[in-house]
């Protein structure tokens, strides 16, 4: 059985495993107003920014978890837990540590706990107030899923020494297991590390104490872990940071043997055990060890020299300061970096000359990397959102020399207008000039019927940050109301945004009142079913104005950036109308062919010397029912090659081996077995007298008159039974090959030929997959499904052959079962509906000639399908030259002819014929 | 009528192979071709903002539709299906009866949504939601279940809302937020307490954007089972992007699975967001840390809404793909988020069968 070893497991955005390998857990405890006065200063002045940055150097400098505390009397410390912590989640470099949520207040605690969707640590609860609020704080704890930190407290007060700091983690321990059902991993005491060297006898121990309580706990009490706050040990020597880093690092040292998992701790203030000089290390050693009485003296003595000695500093590594200045604003906003980004966006703008410049330049590209990072997975979107705050910060810088920019650009602007409309007024002139300056105004809104707001808020605050005038109208807005609302505040850009399949229709028809009501502002489309093929193929074309899809938010900027820029605008709109049109020209079957009109496309036609060829003649005339065909023999014409396609197992069957040949090693095994499956249900089908098969087939006298086929009443070719009708191919050939249509396969006037029709069905299968269902058996139903398929193309095939062979131009045994099914022989058996003759409605006529439903079951439904579904058919062709083609684009003028001919209206044609219009009807 | 809780029998059919889930309900709705006015019905004809895309109130306007699709996934083989209550809050109700304030300049803030939780139509109107439509899958559950001889259960279905408490809307302070993590634990409160009393048998905290979201859900759940002397198992899936993160507060599942670890769920895993050949990296790390048993149930690959379903992947594509993370070991529960369809499922259904289930690790 596998197994995951005990840890205390916590998490911020990623997870923090403390395995019994990671030897000491690095508290940060620079964020704490009680240990650093610095952050203290930041908080009490409203600086939260500041504060902020002082969280993100401790993850920088290898904080594993971040203590986050407000005690301090002039901060209301509920609110700013509460607000630090929002603020911290919008970090993402942050945010991926877990947080240790500190206070004395239970009620600050409680709200912190409100703000960690990981897991973190709250520090701290004891038993201080009593068993009963011991027990109430921890089981909330437990519910919000933290780890706690226990102070070695009870109702007498603080644990002192060794015996009372073992009693009371003992009986702590035994409550938070035995009673609250606390897990043992996220136990962890803080059996009070006191200060030495105060020149009080009793204090002389404190160390020691700890360290040996340290001990006890982790022997005796499984999965309970122990940490501290370090910097207290060294309080006596405030000042004197090298005898302090040399104090933390050796009692750490210490502790860490007695097993001590973490501890609350300046990582910025810990000097490196093994660099401690051996004579300042054997002092501290013996104040800490407690090894003589006068060691406090003794440090005190060498720490004068000490005095003054700055200590280590903490680093942050800026080796990215170096770089370029482009590189520099790149790495800021990938970042997320704000330190410096005014200074680096004054240099940018003094080399750009224009502040605009580098905004479209250094910036964009920028945030174009954030955006490629993203749509690759490798960034986040919260990390998305702090690259557009820092965006922010550098647009903030530009704006007063935009602003200056503008004012002069103004005046000359004011002049163009007033030249081009004298008869505006100043001031008119001057809004008109004043609205071509502003950055621009941004329009978004969750269309209507759907309600998701999320997504579209991420976007609206990355384009505010960039300068853009956002009005979020929210969601379920109707078109009316967001057209109305544009108009009011004179929207440069429209956004929609929308997340169920259904918005999409909403957006083509706010696409259709934006090109109806005269709108030209570009039209930007986002949210999770929206895609660039449907925004070009469904969106665009009905609105004349530029149509984007937005990928996701960090693609906002860029494109409204390009769709408002003079220089720009003109570029991007047309690039992207290119890709769009080649969007649309693939999901239409690539670029438009050059097409030739009906009568070109007939005079391309073939043309056969009819009068050297002697069509053959079918030994009967009429139909001939199938009432009954054996399946065993069916079975011998099945060609598996498509069932595995259905199955997505891709290659070639190979009838002899019964392999099906892929380069997909797995894909063959899988075909093999499915085919064995495959076998058994055919065996049991057979045997239990599943599927009923009937056929019909027949042949009729007939000529071609133009792209009509007349099938006549008799060999007397004098009346006309019925016709069917063919449709000409239109595309223009370079190959010189004829543009065909089946009724070229036909003699024309009166000459003795032929057509032959056909209609095959299974019946069974669909009881057969009911019954199968009702059995809990889903993928029987589907495997019986589509076996009745292929025993329909089997017995169509092998039908065919049939006839060929009555039609006499094929003898028995000509053909291996391998040549039929790679079609290796003359004539063909097109389906109504398929390439050759995409009108389903030539069925009909098929049907009624064959009088194929009395005979064999097999009926239409009103839009020409057959039913049962596993059922197949056709006319036959005999001419040497007759072969499969496709039809593909059909002009105007061809379908009024054949709308004539059938006696359809243009509309009833163009509707069946729809996917094959080469126009847009 | 609140269940009793069955999760030692889950355990111990959990050991022995691995269930199967249900597919989308919002997609399967939509081919029923429903039409504004079903989802109005008589009672909510004169509602001034459309409810047809408001998938939970057809368990009230149209149960024949809810009911008929929670027996096609249970005939096409789902032990567990989900009730249709992703958005049965009055929070996510909302945005269908109360005028966004943003149409008018206003924002969206705590203020505003403690005026809707104190919305006594709304909260009616969830209350019904969770009841009704816990009821309506309990009767095809305990329908098929005898029919079958199969014990079939009910999941009730929490969803995400439309709101997130880890993100900011406003420019301007990244600290701000549209509500509150106790007006969020609030409104999933109700829906806990509506779903239990329609007799679901398991709780399930699903398609997680925000995990701050999910943990007010997860904090409410046990409130409940606390105060109202009661317990049921639980089950929290989360919806991932690319990275592997929460998609709106960007957190790896090895961290979202230590963050609810705590509540020992019935199982942990991922929904929605992706296709089964994106999500597969991320069930990996998920199936590695996880001392639970382990759930799927992709999107029908990505939303495609030029493909006749609106998503990529058919019933064999599924069919492929859980037949090999069943083979991985990676499943103990499995099903179909967005695009899936009881064909869908059937076909999972089928390629989960000869699969032994993933086994759970132990913590040593």
């Amino acid at each position: 059985m596998p197994t995951i070893p005990h840890a205390l497991r916590l998490s911020g955005t990623e997870a923090y495993n403390h395995t019994a390998e990671k030897r000491f857990l690095m508290i940060g405890e620079r964020t704490n107003v009680a240990g650093s006065p610095r952050f203290a200063k930041f908080v009490r002045a409203g600086d939260l920014e500041a504060a902020v940055e002082v969280a993100r150097q401790q993850v920088e400098n290898g904080a594993n978890v971040i203590d986050i505390c407000f005690d301090d009397g002039l901060i209301d410390g509920k609110e700013m837990m509460g607000r630090f912590l929002r603020l911290l989640q919008g970090e993402p470099d942050v945010a991926r540590v877990p947080i240790m949520v500190d206070s004395s207040k239970w009620e600050i605690l409680e709200e912190g706990l409100k703000y960690l969707q990981g897991k973190g640590i709250v520090n701290s609860i004891s038993l201080k107030e009593g068993e009963e609020a011991f027990k109430s704080h921890a089981r909330h704890i437990m519910r919000y899923g933290a780890a706690v930190v226990v102070m070695a407290f009870d109702e007498n007060g603080q644990a002192a020494t060794y015996e009372e700091k073992i009693r009371i983690c003992e009986r702590a321990y035994r409550i938070l297991v035995d009673e609250v059902g606390f897990n043992p991993d996220d136990i962890i005491f803080d059996p009070n590390i006191l200060t030495v060297a105060t020149g009080i006898e009793e204090h002389n121990n404190y160390a020691l104490d700890f360290i040996n309580a340290t001990r006890w706990i982790k022997q005796n009490l499984p999965g309970a872990k122990v940490s501290g706050g370090v910097s207290n040990i060294s309080f006596s020597f405030r000042g004197n940071n090298v005898v302090r880093e040399a104090m933390h690092s050796a009692f750490l040292y210490h502790a860490g043997l007695a097993g001590m998992d973490m501890g609350i701790v300046n990582a910025g203030m810990l000097e490196v055990y093994d660099e401690i000089p051996k004579d300042l290390l054997e002092h501290v050693e013996d104040v800490l060890l407690n090894r003589r009485p006068d060691a406090t003296e003794r440090l005190l003595d060498l720490a004068e020299s000490f005095k003054g000695v700055g200590g280590k500093k903490i680093e942050e590594d800026l080796t990215w300061r170096e770089e370029p200045v482009e590189k520099r604003l790149e790495h800021a906003l990938l970042k997320g970096i704000d330190k410096y980004i005014d200074e680096d966006t004054e240099e940018a703008r003094v080399k750009y000359e224009r502040p605009l410049k580098v905004i479209e330049g250094p910036l964009m590209d920028g945030m174009g990397v954030v955006g490629d990072l993203f749509g690759a997975g490798k960034m986040f979107l919260p990390q998305v959102v702090k690259s557009a705050r820092v965006m922010k910060k550098a647009v903030a810088w530009l704006t007063p020399f935009m602003e200056a920019d503008k004012a002069a650009n103004l005046a000359g602007d004011i002049a163009e207008i007033k030249a081009k409309q004298p008869e505006l007024s100043d001031e008119e002139a001057l809004k008109i000039a004043e609205r071509g300056r502003s950055a621009g105004r941004f329009l978004i809104a969750t269309v209507k019927g759907d309600v998701h707001d999320i997504g579209k808020n991420i976007v609206g605050v990355v384009l505010a940050c960039n300068g853009f005038e956002v009005t979020d109208m929210g969601v379920m807005v109707a078109c009316d109301k967001i057209l109305a609302k544009a108009k009011e505040i004179g929207a440069d850009v429209i956004g929609l945004s929308g997340l169920i399949t259904p918005s999409l229709d909403e957006m083509v028809h706010v696409a259709k009142e934006m090109e109806r009501e005269g709108f030209t502002v570009p039209l930007l489309v986002g949210g999770a079913t929206t895609s660039a093929a449907h925004t070009a193929i469904k969106i665009a074309e009905h609105y004349s104005g530029p149509v984007v899809h937005v990928l996701d938010a960090s693609r906002s900027v860029p494109v409204t950036t390009s769709l408002l820029s003079k220089d720009q605008k003109e570029g991007f709109a047309a690039e992207n109308r290119a890709k769009q049109q080649k969007l649309r020209d693939n999901f239409h079957g690539g670029p438009k062919k050059e097409t030739l009109s009906l009568a070109e496309a007939r005079a391309a036609g073939p043309s056969y010397d009819w009068d050297s060829y002697a069509p053959p003649v079918p030994g009967f005339l009429g139909t001939e029912v199938i009432p009954d065909q054996s399946l065993a023999e069916l079975a011998e014409y099945i060609d598996w090659t498509p069932f595995f396609h259905a199955w997505e197992l891709r290659g070639v069957w190979d009838r002899q081996a019964k392999v099906l040949k892929t380069k997909n090693a797995e894909g063959a095994a899988e075909a093999a077995k499915l085919y064995q499956e495959a076998q058994e249900w055919i065996a049991r089908i057979i045997a239990e007298n599943r599927f009923k098969v009937s056929g019909i087939y027949g042949f009729f006298p007939a000529n071609a008159d133009g792209d009509d086929i007349i099938v006549w009443e008799n060999e007397d070719r004098a009346t006309e039974r019925m016709r069917f009708h063919s449709l000409r191919q239109q595309v223009k050939k370079d190959s010189g090959k004829p543009n065909v249509a089946l009724a070229d396969w036909v003699a024309p006037g009166k000459k003795a030929d032929y057509v032959g029709g056909f209609v095959v069905g299974i019946h069974g299968a669909d009881e057969f997959a009911a019954e199968l269902e009702k059995e809990h058996d889903p993928y029987g139903s589907i495997m019986v499904k589509a076996i009745a398929d292929r025993f329909a193309e089997a017995f169509a095939e092998l039908l065919h052959h049939r006839a060929r062979v009555r039609w006499g131009y094929e003898t028995e045994a000509e053909l291996t079962h391998d040549q039929l099914i790679h079609e290796n022989y003359r004539g063909i058996r097109p389906a109504p509906g398929y390439p050759a003759q995409p009108d389903h409605t030539e069925k009909p006529l098929l049907f009624d000639l064959l009088d194929a439903s009395a005979a064999t079951g097999v009926t239409l439904t009103e839009s020409c399908a057959m039913h049962p579904g596993a059922a197949v058919c056709g006319l036959y062709f005999s001419h040497p030259e007759c072969h499969y083609f496709a039809i593909s684009e059909l002009q105007q003028d061809q379908i009024e002819d054949y709308a004539q001919r059938k006696g359809f209206t243009l509309t009833e044609a163009e509707k069946w014929l729809g996917p094959w219009l080469g126009y847009s009807a | 009528m609140p269940q009793a809780d069955p999760t030692s029998d889950l355990q111990r059919a959990l050991a022995e192979r691995i269930f199967v889930l249900d597919g989308a309900m919002g997609t399967t709705i939509r081919t029923y071709g429903l039409e504004e006015k079903d989802a109005r019905g008589e009672r909510f004809a004169k509602n001034e903002k459309d409810l047809l895309n408001n998938g939970d109130i057809l368990s009230i306007s149209r149960p024949d539709v809810i009911g008929d699709i929670h027996k096609r996934f249970y005939e096409a083989g789902s032990d567990i299906c989900e009730t249709n209550t992703f958005s049965a809050t009055g929070i996510a109700q909302s945005e269908f009866f109360v005028e966004d304030p943003r149409e008018h300049g206003g924002r969206k803030d705590p203020e505003f949504f403690q005026k809707i939780l104190e919305n006594s139509f709304l909260n009616d109107l969830a209350w019904e939601m969770n009841v009704k439509s816990s009821q309506l899958c309990r009767k095809w559950a305990d329908d098929i279940g005898t029919d079958t001889g199969r014990r079939r259960y009910v999941a009730g279905a929490i969803g995400p809302l439309t709101v997130s408490l880890t993100n900011s809307p406003d420019a301007n302070d990244s600290a701000f937020r549209v509500v509150t993590f106790d007006q969020v634990k609030e409104a999933y409160t109700r829906q806990v307490r509506g779903l239990i009393e329609g007799g679901c048998d398991i709780l399930m905290v699903e398609t997680i954007f925000d995990s701050l979201n999910a943990k007010a859900a997860v904090v409410a759940i046990q409130e409940v089972f606390e105060s109202d002397g009661l317990k049921l198992p639980v089950i929290v899936s989360a919806a991932v992007g690319l990275g592997g993160e929460t998609m709106i507060s960007a957190q790896k599942v090895e961290a979202l699975w230590n963050a609810f670890s705590h509540i020992n769920p019935l199982a942990v895993g991922l929904n929605c967001s992706l296709g089964p050949d994106l999500m597969k990296p991320h069930l990996e790390e998920l199936s590695a840390c996880a001392a639970t048993h382990v759930s799927c149930y992709p999107n029908a690959g990505l939303p495609n809404p030029l493909a006749p379903t609106g998503f990529d992947l058919e019933p064999q594509h599924m069919f492929e793909f859980l037949s090999d993370f069943a083979k991985a070991g990676l499943l103990n529960l499995a099903g179909g988020c967005c695009g899936n369809t009881p064909d869908h499922i059937a076909a999972i259904a089928k390629a989960v069968a000869n699969h032994q289930p993933r086994q759970v690790p132990v913590v040593r």
